[in-house]
């Protein structure tokens, strides 16, 4: 089997060796994680990488957990990438994100380690895995950065705390981090997709940002009103009722008639303050939610057509649709979607995919 | 003087895509989510200093020269 997957709940060291024994593999090129916060981070990262020890290993913590066809929380997750499927593997860290992310710096690692500068190696060959501290606030600035010193794709997700909101980590070769990413480069030899599902709707309605700011993923206006007033009028309530509307009426920003959502976090004052980046100028798609598990599973399966055969899958969930899921005690129906594939996932503070996006499932499947 | 934001989108984009599709595709993702819509400027539109330093900004981050895009106009 060319990847493998694992889950457990056992308690460190136990824990270890549960998914090693799951690893059905041979011995991984890499290993990919995702530990619920329960778990004491260096100690998980120290003993991963020690039972893995030819391996690149990374991972992060997370808010909820996707393994064996079930959503699962207060578990550990892992994906195990055997020779068949990976080629090589170089995983970097990018420190300190409230500075300048110096992805540059990684980026030369890699390229000692590919022996080709990461601008000039082949994008259909090569993806790379981000996980980033999902508190940081610096997801946009880190996806900028990467994608100016790239054309490889780099998908991923903002770590999560099992929505303590207090601390994420991030996990590379033993050790666990905190405001910081890690790059997962990998040559892959038989391709992969991306696939990049929400499930929302247009309404026909739109709002001009004139008035941001930006550090703070704050809007201030729409259309040159107070952003609160603005967003209630588009979606048909009085501005009190604004709140109520954001996880059913997140905006998008419309990239080749798809939306990259933007999703309202809370009210501040007469602003409205975002999940991710909003920039002064953008025309936004005001959005309506539509049924996460029909939408999903007709992704799913339309892109299993499209390729044949999927050796495996890597579901980056973002939070809030897993809370939309828990309310409505749907998570076994949206787990049920990856049932037969060697699929993991997380519930994540945010997807990356070319820059910063909420409410998505964002989706690395390998050929 | 118009059409200048125009002729730099089409420089970075072509530079960078090489005439790769896939890349010329990503390219202009990655233009929308820095707030720079390419589909929103023609040969017409009007050069805005603000526009245009911010994609002189994007231009230098991407590492495509953009001076003969610009002179092309």
């Amino acid at each position: 089997m060319p990847i493998a997957t694992a889950f457990s709940t056992k308690p460190l060291p136990d824990l270890v060796a549960d998914l090693k024994s799951q690893c059905i593999c041979g011995p991984p090129r890499a290993v990919v994680f995702f530990a619920s916060s329960h778990y004491e981070p260096q100690a998980l990262s120290q003993q991963m990488q020690a039972a893995f020890p030819g391996a690149c290993v990374v991972g992060c913590s997370s808010a909820g957990e996707i393994a064996a066809g079930r959503m699962m929380s207060g578990s550990v997750v892992a994906m195990f990438f055997g020779p068949d499927v990976v080629e090589d593997a170089a995983a970097e860290v990018v420190g300190d994100l409230e500075s300048e992310p110096r992805v540059a710096e990684a980026f030369a690692e890699f390229e000692r380690h590919f022996q080709t500068p990461v601008s000039q190696l082949d994008i259909r060959k090569h993806v790379g895995l981000v996980l980033v501290d999902g508190l940081s606030g610096r997801e946009e600035r880190l996806m900028e950065k990467i994608g100016s010193g790239t054309d490889v794709f780099f998908v991923g997700g903002a770590a999560g705390d099992d929505l303590r909101f207090q601390t994420t980590h991030v996990f590379a070769v033993g050790k666990a981090h905190t405001n910081a990413a890690v790059l997962l480069l990998l040559r892959l030899k038989r391709g992969f997709e991306i696939l990049k599902t929400q499930s929302f709707k247009l309404t026909g309605k739109r709002l001009l940002a004139t008035e941001v700011d930006e550090a703070r993923r704050q809007v201030l206006q729409f259309d040159r009103q107070p952003a609160v007033e603005a967003y209630a009028a588009a979606v048909g309530v009085p501005p009190e009722q604004a709140a109520a509307c954001f996880m059913r009426h997140p905006l998008g920003l419309m990239v080749h008639g798809e939306p990259f959502v933007r999703s309202p976090q809370r009210v501040d004052g007469l602003s409205i303050v975002f999940y991710c980046q909003i920039k002064q100028g953008m025309q936004l798609e005001v959005l309506e939610g539509t049924d996460i598990v029909a939408d999903t599973r007709a992704a799913i399966e339309r892109q299993m057509t499209a390729m044949g055969t999927i050796s495996g899958l890597i579901d980056f969930h973002c939070i809030l649709r897993t809370l939309q899921l828990r309310d409505e005690k749907r998570c076994d129906q949206y787990g049920a979607i990856f049932s037969g594939i060697p699929a993991i996932g997380f519930s994540t503070y945010g997807e990356e995919y070319l820059g910063h996006i909420n409410q998505t499932s964002t989706i690395l499947l390998f050929r | 003087m118009a059409g200048q934001i125009k002729r730099m989108i089409d420089a970075i984009i072509e530079q960078r895509a090489k005439g790769d599709p896939l890349i010329r595709i990503m390219t202009k993702s990655k233009l929308l989510l820095r707030g720079v819509d390419p589909d929103r400027f023609n040969r017409n539109s009007a050069d805005d200093p603000q526009v245009v330093a911010t994609i002189r900004a994007i231009a230098a981050e991407l590492g495509t020269p953009l001076e003969l895009g610009e002179e092309k106009g």
